[in-house]
Parts: structure tokens; C-alpha cells; sequence
């Protein structure tokens, strides 16, 4: 094709900037999309990249800029206004009503009428559902509710939407986080599809792997700007994290400072919880850093919470520095030194109206309470917080003031972990400890956990990121559906071995079974 | 020499001082009683009456129950839940605190009742009539009674995971209707003089006026510190103490924060929230006791009508959300204050009582506006 | 046994409004004959007309995870207005009833105004206006009551098609109007939605603001016409008490049918069952000559038993309804019932293999 008939960009952001209370988010971005492709869009936490969709999505207004849309000026005051022009924005967290059926989410807002009374065409909706699940590949009735299928399959659903509203330019922010692999494959199939007819895609994510893979073109964004933008070609997976943190890493992890011992903290044996786990039997270590490995839904999560208390199982044991415990709960747990730092910080790791000091003395509050009517010495708190804030390098205003909602993810993991610190555990179990936090606030992380094991915990990683475990872990465990499925050791790390552990389900040859050793 | 003072531009975006002043002032854990005081002056211009020593000293000792009983609702809504039960409690414990304690009861009023003729409903009085113990008794049985009901809500609510509103739903409706059917919709009287002692018994009264002769009138003498001032002070005070400083108080804003988080953190969250409902049960107990002393009498329909409606306005005027984590004794002390002397107020303006509540309707919309603006406010102040 | 594919204790569970329902309705048989006999079970319904009628308007708030505790005073207020222009006015009543009509509509418009406009929430709002309504009906008649004039009792005793009390025929009206709405329309979709999440609806472009007007209207407009057709069936006398306490029962019936105070799930048709049965709690008992005193606590008994099973089933149906990972008896893992409730595990799985 002749540049003189390269067809304009379906979207051109030109000098686009906003600014919240007197701070820049996003500082002059210009950036194009063209039909047809994928731009993957890449950033740390903060660089900018939601404002920048949400001025896109018409959710918030540009302080200054132009964007451009099929060739028209575009200036949208609403998502709604976006919608109608044809984008279509699928956040991260699905906007889908589980208590609607398929075809009522799609059509929430448009649905066929019929009669004098204006009322719903069942007919009509149903067959034009149905139309837009089979171009999705998704092969279910239309009235069957949400709260029913899987996440992958809502995602899918909201993809459906999408299309229903004709959207030329869809933007997709953080998709596979709750997706299996087989729906993240299916995930991708689709995409493929929707850039052969013609429409244009922003894929975003913290996945480095999986945006080199999809995307034609990459933007990389840092501190509000856009620092590069390019085909994908042009970038390597280092390149990108050197782009997005203004500085080339060296390492991705710290050296681990420990090694573990023979002595055990937390021994498991054939714990099992019917159609969830099935005889889970393992050991940890002080002083180890022990990798859980799987995909989403092989039960790990579970199997954590069982652990630490939340959930109950139906037999085997739990043995903490060879003591067993009866009946597991959260208190006894953090009695016998078990700390549980969950996946989702915000829903179940902080309360986030209340300042940061109180929430990192949240556990060991009774390690402050004096005399029999169990006042707390609020300064000792304090103090106690302060310290353990700085040990973790926590970046904040004032702890006594400053509430947990108003900082950013990675200082809010510190904040879950100060608090958890403070019990002083033989035992942490961590799941999914660097979801949502930038490049550079991760190896902070990496950091504290190499200190855990260094001073004599035991620290069990949950993570779907591999590279994650591969490059912490002194041993990793592999669950597949609720089983342990392979046992890998610092040394003999193969990815594509452990890998094939996890995605079980998808291999027709049989399942690789290591030999435990305890 | 002319000393010339920098005057120094204000910045855009910086408001004046006066502006600041203003928002520090309603932002401040102080504004209600402000509020109040200026209030008072105000009125006190238009309604002499309000001026009167008398009054003031009637306001006040009108403030005591409803603090009592608005103190265990406040923690209750910091938990995030409510409790609707605590009239009915209220009722009921007057009752069986009179029927324990009545020196004399009339057959033509009680014969009906389900309790008359066994030992504890006679012509001769209550199970205690005449005992030395008849007091202390009848008022631990009440106190007893008050938490112990609300156990049975927090049970229910914790145990079997019921929502709140429709388990204090439930328990209200079925105690208010236990104390009519004990008494036979009559109010229970002979109660012993030690009893109405606790609520119009004062310990340092005072008077102003003239020096006058030895004979002063009784009508001149002004309760201050009363007995029910000191066992709703000493209430406030405990339950603030509880709040603010021990860990009991820091778990149950925590989990009127975020329950899911809390329990992860290790808090027992179901051992605390019943017991946030024994205290609010025990305070309904305490306030029962304060008016029905004062009322000399045991009435069934104590805490009916509108009196959650001056519950919860308090605690919200208070500072108190209705979504759980907020909230302070302090801020119900000055909501309760702030209550009263409208109703004062009202009164003086010589309203008829169902204006009156209209107004007081209206009084709680505006209290619920100005609490969200002021949330918008301090978030606003966060942010930067 | 297995019924419809459960367990016999299952299904009691699932639907155990309607057990508690047959259950009462048999004792009462039990304890009196008579109590089956036609006339009875009219009545019965024709007094579930009334909290049935408002439990509908309230179903529709409590769907938006909102609530209207004022439902009571503006019964109230609506019946003191027709009343008075009965009275004063010389309204004959079908006139009078579209005052009612109007007057509680307008007392649901400024619910909606406070709830929406000034975003008080729904608690506090409907509180006072609780206690602003009746302040405001009270103010009106100078706390006398209002006696309608007889063309009142007349129209509460008229008869459709010369069999049915009107009373019925309206409630199934609005039943049925309610009904459409909420499955049929869009609008009563959106209200689902929002109660599911107020969010994701206003993203997804639904006038949030304009739906929860609505619904407040619709419950004040409920309250109207039920305020105005109580008042036919009590001799056509108004005070100050009339309808005090009638959202209480009006949001146990709801609940009772399954409506969650949370907001996105219920049904007309549960909330009519839920009013039936307190009706019918309520006539049983006098009906048996129970002890006046007694009937209330039995009631809130009765209540208290159809919420612990109601939570009972929630809780049951949300260990079945959640992920499984593997099958339940040990068997290695399936593909095909991986990430499938056991529910539909149990339908794909090819029996007798």
C-alpha cells in the first residue's frame, strides 16, 4: 500500500492533557490508532494509562488537546457519549449484573421493544443474542444469568456487548487477569477476529509476554507522558521495562540472602475439602521461600484460606512448628504465628477509610493493650508502626493521619505486610503478592520477602506469574485442579516442564508426577 | 520610618483566612455544640423562657435517658448495623422492674394478667414488695433483662446470619407486646420510694435567687448533679473510653469499616457484634430506668412513638453514619444536647406537638444533608 | 425422595415461604374447621389487599437497595386529603380517589427529591418524613378524626361482577401491572440492575437518577391508592393512628417473599405470597380467639421463622452455586464438569456409564 493510501487513524489523541487537583496524569500525549490493529498500551501504576482511557472512554474531560475519531472531532462529556460513536471500554473489573440474564446485560440499555406498551421483544432479544454470542464463540442460552458462568465467559460477554454497540475501537483493560489459559487462548482468538474486520483494539496490561504476542504496535507510558511508540518488532521484553521505569534494571529480583532449613513451620498432610482440594500434603521450611505455581482456578486460593483458617476442610491436618491445629481460624492462626496476606488487599487486606497507622496495628493490637480494662497505648503503636513502616521503606504522609485509600497499590501491599509483621509469624502465606503494583515497587516486595525468610520465616508465594516464582523461590509446587501436581527445585527450573504441570487439563498425555520429596 | 509590610497575593486556589477559619470550625468534632450554643443565645433573645434557670435545669435533666439509650445505639451504628428493639426493651424492662419491685398492685387492673396470682403478682405487690432488697433486686433483674435481649439479637444476627434491621424488627415487635400483655396495657405504680430516688434524686442542687428564709421552696431548688446525671455521665464516659481507647472499641470500628477485612486480621467479629448488642440492650435498661424513676411509674409503651426517630437523629447530628465506622460519644453528646434544646425551643413556641415532629423530621433531613457535605468536604481536603 | 432433581429437604428449603404458608394456613384449619370456609379465605385475601398493595410499591424500592419507611404516613396523609375534600368539597370518589392518588405520589416525589436530588440516604429521608407526614396530616385535621361521608362504605363494600370485593380486584391489578413491569419492560430490568450494582449501571448508561425517582414514586402512588381503599373497608373513618406501623409489615412481607434488603433480587409474586401469609398469621389468630395480647408476638414469630429459613436457603444455595474445581466424589478431575457447580456438573455428566 502507497502512504498516500494509508487510511487515516481510527483515533488521534493530539496534545491531550489533564491534571487532578494542581497534579499532571497525563502530560500531552499524542497517539494514534488505526483500524485494523492492536495497539498494546503498557505502564506502570500511575504512569497514566487509566486517565488516559478514561478521557478516551469520555469519562473524564481533557484539560487541554484535541482527539480526533473516524476523521470527526471528537469531544465526549459521558461514556455514554463514547458509546454511541462507537468505543467501547471493558474495564477491569467486568461491569456485568449477575443477577441479569446474558441477553439483558447486553441489551440493558437498548433493548428491542414490541407492542403499544413498549415492553420487551423476548423474540427479538433472544435471536439477536444469540447472533452475538456465536460471533464470540460463545455457545450458550441467552438466558442464562451471569452468575453462572465463568469469568472467561463474561468476559466474552462483555466482548459481545461490545460488538452489539458497533464499537470500531475497543479497549480492553486488564483482561486476563481471571481467565484460565484456555480462555485467555480464547480471549486471543477473538481478538484476532475482530482486528480482521477492521476494528482497533487497546490492549492493556502488566503482562509483558502476552503484549509482545497480540499487539501490532506498543505505547509505552511513564509519569504521564508517553515515552515510546512503536511496532512491536521494536521491543524486547527488557527494553519495555527499561521504558516504562526510566532506567534499565538489571535485575528483576533481588539475591536471595537465605537459605532454608531442615526445620519445619507448616506441614500439611492429605488436607482435603471435597471437590476443591484433594490430599494436599507439603512442607515449608524456615527460613523458605516456597513457590506455589498454577493456573487460575487450580484451587491455590482455596487451599490458602483453608490454611490460615477462613475456610473449612473436610479432613487431614495442619501442623504449625509440629504442633497440629484443631479446627483452624483466623485468631487461632495468628495465635500460633500463621500470617495471611490475601490476593485482594482492597476488598479483604485494608480498611481504607482509616489511617494507615491503626491499620498496620490492626493484628498485634493486643500486643498494645494495657492493664485488665485493655487500653491501647496508642503511642507505643505509633512508634511500633513507624518502625516497621520505614523497615519497608514505606512511602507516605503522615501514618497517623494519612488514610490507606490514599496510596498507591505497591505502599498499600507495605501496609498489609507491616501489619501482618507485627505479629511476628514463623509462617506467611502471600497470594498473589505484586498483583497491581508497578515494576518498581515489586522488587521493593521481592525485597521484604527475601527479608521474611532471612529472618527465619517460612513464605509461601502464591502466583500465576512464573517468572515471579522462578526467580524467588527456593522450591516450587505446581497445583492443577486442586491437586498437587509436580515439585520443582531451585536448579532444575524449567519453565516449559512446569508449565506443562500446570496446564493439565489441556495435555492428552498423562499428568507428571515428581516424586515428593518432604 | 514607614515600615512597608509585604502584602502578600493570594495565591489562586487559596482561600482566605476567614474561609479556612469557617471550614476549620465546621469541620470540626465541635461544630454541633457550637451549633448548639448559638443556637441557644439566639433563641434565648426570642424565648425568655429558655432564659429560666427552671428550664435550663429541666433541659438538662430531660437530656440524661435519651443519652443513655442514644449511647448504645451510637456504638450499635458504628458497627454498621441497628438496633431497632431498644423502645421495646425499654418497655419491658420498666415493666418487669415494677412488677418485681411494686409495693401494691390493683386486682381490677392486673387480675388478667398471665402472672397474676403466682409470686410474682399479687395484691400485696411484686415478688420484692416491701424487701430492703427491693431495689438493687429489681434493678439488676432490668439490667439483666435489657442484655439479655440484646444477646437474642446478636445471636440471631451472627448465628444465623440475619440482617439486622429485621431481627430488631422482630424482637421490638414481640417485646412490646410481651410488656402489654403482662400488664394488660396498665401502667404499674406503688413503686418504692428508694427507686424514684435514682431518677429526681440529686446530690448538689442548686438555688438562685434572694437570700431567703430557712423555709426555701422546693420549686426553687434546682437539680444539678442528680443521679441520673451521674449514671448517664459516668455511661458517656465509660462508653467513651470503651470507643477511644480500648481494643474492644478500635475492633468495632473496624468492622463497621470492613467486616470480611477485620475477621481476616483475626477479630471476632461475631463475639464483638453480640456484644455491641448487649451494651446497646443495657443501655435501653439504664435509660427504662432513668424515666421510669422519674415517671414513678412501670409503663409498657415507654420507648414507643417516635423515640427512635430522636435516637438516631442525635447519633446522626451526632456525626454517626448510618454506614458503620463513624461515629463518637462525644458527637452523640452534642446531638442529644442539640435535640433537646430544639424541642425546647419548639415547645416554647407554644407548636402544636405534631408540628413539632414535622419540624423535627425536617431538623433530621437538614442534619443528613449537612453530614454529606461535610464528608464531601473532608474528602475533598484528603485528596490534595 | 428427589423432586424436580432435589432433595426432598432441598426443595422444602428452596421454597419455604410457601411451606411456612401451607403449613400456618393447615394449623389454623386444624385448630378450627371453619377456617377453610370461603367467606374466611376472602376475607383473608381482601385484608392482604391492603399491606399487599404497598409490599408491591415496596418491592420496587427495595429492589434499588433503598427503603421507604414512610409508606405508613403517607397512607395517612393521602386518606386525610381525600377525606377532606370528600368533606369540605363535596368530592364524590372516584375524584377523591386520584386526590389520594395524587397526594401520595407527590409525598413519593419528595422522598425521591431528598433521596436523589440531595442524596440523603433512604433510611433517614423516609424517617422523617415518616414523622413529617403524619405531623403534616395531623396539622390538617387539628388531630380530629375524619369521617367519609357514606358513599365511602358504599364504594369499600362494591362488589366486580357482583362476587368480587373491590379490594381484590385492585390488588390484582396492581399485581399484575407491578408483575409486567419489572419482567417485561426495560425500565423494570434497569431497576434489577441497579440494585446489583448502582455502578456498572450508570456506566452502562442507565439514568440511575430517573429509575430511582421512579420507583419512589410508584411506592408512594401504592400508598395512596391502599390508604384510600383501607379507609372503604374501615367504616370510612380516619385518625390519628390510621396506618401507624403498615411499612413494617409491608417490608416483612416483601422479605418474607424473597426480596433482599440488599438490593437486586425479588419478586411480585413472592411479595404477594409473603403478604398473605402475615394476613393470614393476623386473621388465624383473632379468628382462633387468641389472646389479643398474644397475636403480636406470635406474628413476629412467625416472621422471625420465615427469615432464618430464608438465610438458611441463601447460604445452602451459595455452597451450591459456587465454582468447583474437581468432582465431588474423588475421581480424578473431569474436563467436562471442571468449573461447573455441581448442579451442572450433574446434567452434563452421561448417567449409568
Amino acid at each position: 500500500m502507497t502512504p498516500e493510501s494509508t487510511p487515516p487513524p481510527l483515533l488521534q489523541l493530539h496534545d491531550i492533557s489533564k491534571a487532578f487537583f494542581g497534579i499532571a496524569a497525563v502530560k500531552a500525549v499524542s497517539l494514534h490508532v488505526n483500524a485494523g490493529e492492536t495497539l498494546g498500551l503498557i505502564g506502570q501504576n500511575g504512569a497514566g494509562k487509566s486517565t488516559l482511557m478514561n478521557l478516551i472512554g469520555g469519562v473524564v474531560l481533557p484539560d487541554s488537546g484535541t482527539m480526533t475519531f473516524k476523521g470527526q472531532s471528537y469531544t465526549p462529556r459521558s461514556p455514554a457519549d463514547a458509546n454511541t460513536v462507537g468505543i467501547a471500554f471493558i474495564h477491569q473489573e467486568l461491569n456485568l449484573f449477575t443477577n441479569l440474564s446474558i441477553a439483558e446485560n447486553i441489551f440493558i440499555n437498548q433493548f428491542p421493544r414490541t407492542g403499544i406498551l413498549r415492553s420487551i421483544d423476548r423474540a427479538a432479544l433472544k435471536q439477536r443474542t444469540r447472533a452475538l454470542l456465536h460471533s464470540v464463540g460463545l455457545d450458550m442460552p441467552p438466558d442464562m444469568q451471569i452468575e453462572r458462568i465463568s469469568p472467561g465467559e463474561r468476559q466474552l460477554v462483555e466482548i459481545a456487548r461490545a460488538l452489539y454497540q458497533d464499537a470500531a475501537l475497543i479497549i480492553l483493560d486488564e483482561p486476563t487477569t481471571s481467565l484460565t489459559a484456555r480462555e485467555t487462548e480464547r480471549l486471543f482468538a477473538i481478538m484476532d477476529q475482530l482486528r480482521a474486520q477492521g476494528k482497533a483494539l487497546i490492549y492493556i496490561s502488566h503482562i509483558l509476554g502476552d503484549v509482545l504476542r497480540v499487539s501490532d504496535r506498543i505505547a509505552i507510558m511513564r509519569d504521564g507522558a508517553l515515552v515510546s511508540h512503536e511496532p512491536t518488532r521494536a521491543y524486547t521484553i527488557n527494553r519495555m521495562i527499561a521504558q516504562m521505569v526510566g532506567r534499565s534494571i538489571e535485575q528483576l529480583y533481588p539475591p536471595r540472602t537465605s537459605t532454608p532449613t531442615t526445620e519445619t513451620v507448616l506441614e500439611i498432610r492429605e488436607v482435603t475439602a471435597s471437590g476443591i482440594v484433594e490430599r494436599i500434603s507439603f512442607a515449608l521450611h524456615r527460613g523458605e521461600v516456597l513457590g506455589l505455581f498454577g493456573l487460575m482456578g487450580s484451587g491455590r486460593t482455596e487451599l490458602a484460606r483453608m490454611i490460615f483458617g477462613v475456610d473449612p476442610f473436610d479432613s487431614g491436618e495442619i501442623l504449625i512448628e509440629g504442633q497440629p491445629v484443631h479446627k483452624p481460624s483466623p485468631q487461632r492462626s495468628i495465635q500460633n504465628g500463621v500470617a495471611f496476606v490475601t490476593e485482594n488487599r482492597r476488598e479483604e487486606g485494608l480498611l481504607m477509610s482509616i489511617d494507615i497507622a491503626n491499620n498496620i496495628g490492626l493484628v498485634a493490637l493486643k500486643d498494645f493493650a494495657k492493664s485488665l480494662l485493655q487500653t491501647i497505648d496508642q503511642g507505643e503503636l505509633l512508634e511500633s508502626a513507624r518502625s516497621t513502616a520505614s523497615a519497608l521503606q514505606l512511602k507516605s504522609g503522615d501514618i497517623a493521619q494519612q488514610p490507606a485509600k490514599a496510596l498507591s497499590g505497591g505502599n498499600q501491599q507495605k501496609v498489609v505486610i507491616a501489619k501482618w509483621l507485627m505479629s511476628q509469624p514463623s509462617v506467611f502465606l502471600m497470594d498473589e503478592p505484586t498483583r497491581g503494583i508497578d515494576v518498581g515497587a515489586k522488587y521493593e516486595i521481592y525485597s521484604v520477602i527475601d527479608q521474611l525468610a532471612a529472618n527465619g520465616s517460612g513464605v509461601l508465594i502464591i502466583s500465576s506469574e512464573l517468572e515471579e516464582l522462578t526467580g524467588m523461590c527456593d522450591r516450587i509446587l505446581v497445583m492443577s485442579r486442586g491437586e498437587i501436581y509436580g515439585q520443582f527445585e531451585r536448579g532444575e527450573y524449567d519453565e516449559e516442564r512446569i508449565l506443562r504441570a500446570a496446564f493439565r487439563e489441556i495435555m492428552t498425555a498423562e499428568p507428571m508426577l515428581t516424586e515428593m520429596k518432604s | 520610618m514607614v515600615r512597608r509590610e509585604r502584602v502578600r497575593k493570594r495565591k489562586r486556589g487559596e482561600s482566605s483566612s476567614f474561609a479556612t477559619f469557617l471550614r476549620s470550625i465546621l469541620l470540626s468534632d465541635y461544630f454541633v455544640l457550637y451549633l448548639t450554643l448559638v443556637f441557644f443565645i439566639v433563641a434565648a433573645v426570642f424565648f425568655p423562657t429558655l432564659r429560666l434557670p427552671g428550664n435550663i435545669a429541666n433541659q438538662l435533666q430531660n437530656m440524661l435517658p435519651l443519652l443513655a439509650v442514644a449511647i448504645g445505639q451510637t456504638c450499635v451504628l458504628i458497627l454498621g448495623g441497628i438496633d431497632l428493639s431498644v423502645g421495646s426493651t425499654m418497655g419491658i424492662t420498666s415493666v418487669v422492674g415494677a412488677i418485681l419491685m411494686a409495693q401494691t398492685l390493683d386486682p381490677s387492673f392486673f387480675d388478667k394478667s398471665p402472672l397474676w396470682g403466682t409470686p410474682f403478682m399479687g395484691p400485696a405487690g411484686g415478688i420484692f414488695a416491701g424487701s430492703d432488697l427491693a431495689v438493687p433486686a429489681g434493678v439488676a433483674v432490668m439490667l439483666l433483662l435489657g442484655t439479655g435481649i440484646g444477646f437474642l439479637n446478636g445471636y440471631a444476627i451472627t448465628r444465623f446470619n440475619l440482617a439486622p434491621f429485621m431481627v430488631t424488627l422482630v424482637t421490638s415487635t414481640f417485646f412490646a407486646a410481651f410488656a402489654l400483655w403482662l400488664t394488660q396495657s396498665r401502667n404499674i405504680s406503688g413503686l418504692p420510694e428508694a427507686f424514684l430516688e435514682l431518677g429526681k434524686g440529686d446530690l448538689i442542687s442548686v438555688y438562685l435567687g434572694v437570700k431567703a428564709t430557712p423555709e426555701i421552696a422546693r420549686r426553687d431548688i434546682l437539680p444539678f448533679i442528680t443521679y441520673p446525671f451521674i449514671i448517664s455521665g459516668a455511661l458517656a464516659i465509660a462508653a467513651h473510653f470503651m470507643l477511644s481507647r480500648t481494643v474492644f472499641g478500635r475492633r468495632i470500628y473496624s468492622i463497621g469499616t470492613n467486616r470480611r477485612a477485620a475477621q481476616i486480621s483475626g477479630i471476632p467479629s461475631r463475639s464483638v457484634i453480640t456484644r455491641v448488642y448487649m451494651f446497646s440492650g443495657f443501655c435501653a435498661a439504664v435509660a427504662s430506668i432513668l424515666y421510669s424513676a422519674r415517671l414513678a411509674i412501670g409503663q409498657p409503651s415507654l420507648g414507643g412513638g417516635n423515640l427512635l426517630l430522636d435516637i438516631i437523629g442525635a447519633a446522626v447530628i451526632g456525626g454517626t453514619s448510618l454506614f458503620g465506622g463513624k461515629g463518637s460519644i462525644r458527637g452523640t453528646v452534642f446531638g442529644v444536647m442539640f435535640f433537646v434544646l430544639l424541642l425546647n425551643i419548639l415547645n416554647a413556641m407554644r407548636l402544636d406537638p405534631f408540628v413539632i415532629d414535622a419540624v423535627k423530621g425536617l431538623i433530621i433531613l437538614l442534619a443528613a444533608l449537612f453530614d454529606i457535605t461535610r464528608t464531601r468536604l473532608v474528602n475533598r481536603e484528603q485528596r490534595a | 425422595m428427589k423432586i424436580r432433581g432435589v432433595s426432598l429437604p432441598q426443595f422444602l428449603l428452596n421454597n419455604s415461604t410457601i411451606v411456612l404458608f401451607v403449613s400456618v394456613f393447615m394449623l389454623f384449619g386444624l385448630a378450627s374447621e371453619r377456617f377453610f370456609l370461603p367467606e374466611n379465605i376472602v376475607n383473608i385475601v381482601k385484608q392482604a389487599a391492603f399491606t399487599g398493595i404497598v409490599a408491591v410499591g415496596m418491592t420496587f424500592v427495595l429492589l434499588t437497595a433503598g427503603i421507604d419507611l414512610s409508606v405508613g404516613s403517607n397512607m395517612y396523609l393521602s386518606a386525610v386529603a381525600a377525606g377532606l375534600l370528600m368533606r369540605q368539597q363535596n368530592f364524590e370518589v372516584l375524584p377523591a380517589l386520584i386526590a389520594s392518588l395524587i397526594v401520595g405520589t407527590l409525598f413519593g416525589a419528595f422522598n425521591a427529591f431528598c433521596i436523589v436530588r440531595l442524596k440523603i440516604i433512604p433510611f433517614m429521608t423516609t424517617l422523617a418524613t415518616l414523622v413529617i407526614g403524619r405531623g403534616v396530616g395531623t396539622a390538617l385535621t387539628q388531630s380530629q378524626q375524619i369521617d367519609f361521608p357514606e358513599r365511602m362504605n358504599e364504594f369499600g363494600q362494591a362488589l366486580v361482577f357482583g362476587v368480587i370485593p373491590m379490594p381484590i380486584v385492585v390488588f390484582v391489578i396492581v399485581v399484575i401491572a407491578a408483575w409486567y413491569i419489572l419482567t417485561r419492560t426495560p425500565f423494570g430490568r434497569q431497576i434489577y440492575a441497579i440494585g446489583n450494582d448502582p455502578e456498572a449501571a450508570k456506566k452502562a448508561g442507565i439514568n440511575t437518577n430517573r429509575a430511582l425517582t421512579r420507583v419512589y414514586l410508584i411506592s408512594g402512588f401504592c400508598a395512596g391508592l391502599a390508604g384510600f381503599i383501607l379507609v372503604s373497608q374501615l367504616g370510612g373513618r380516619v385518625d390519628r393512628s390510621f396506618a401507624e406501623g403498615r411499612e413494617f409489615d409491608a417490608i416483612a412481607a416483601a422479605v418474607l417473599g424473597g426480596t433482599s434488603l440488599f438490593g437486586g433480587a425479588g419478586s411480585v409474586f413472592g411479595t404477594v405470597i409473603g403478604a398473605l401469609l402475615i394476613t393470614m398469621v393476623q386473621y388465624g389468630l383473632s379468628f382462633n380467639l387468641v389472646n389479643l395480647y398474644l397475636q403480636p408476638m406470635v406474628k413476629a414469630f412467625i416472621i422471625f421463622l420465615a427469615i432464618f429459613f430464608d438465610s438458611l436457603r441463601a447460604a445452602n444455595l451459595y455452597k451450591l452455586k459456587r465454582r468447583f474445581i474437581r468432582p465431588l466424589d474423588g475421581l480424578p478431575a473431569d474436563p467436562q464438569t471442571v468449573g461447573r457447580s455441581p448442579i451442572e456438573a450433574a446434567r452434563t455428566i452421561p448417567s449409568g456409564d
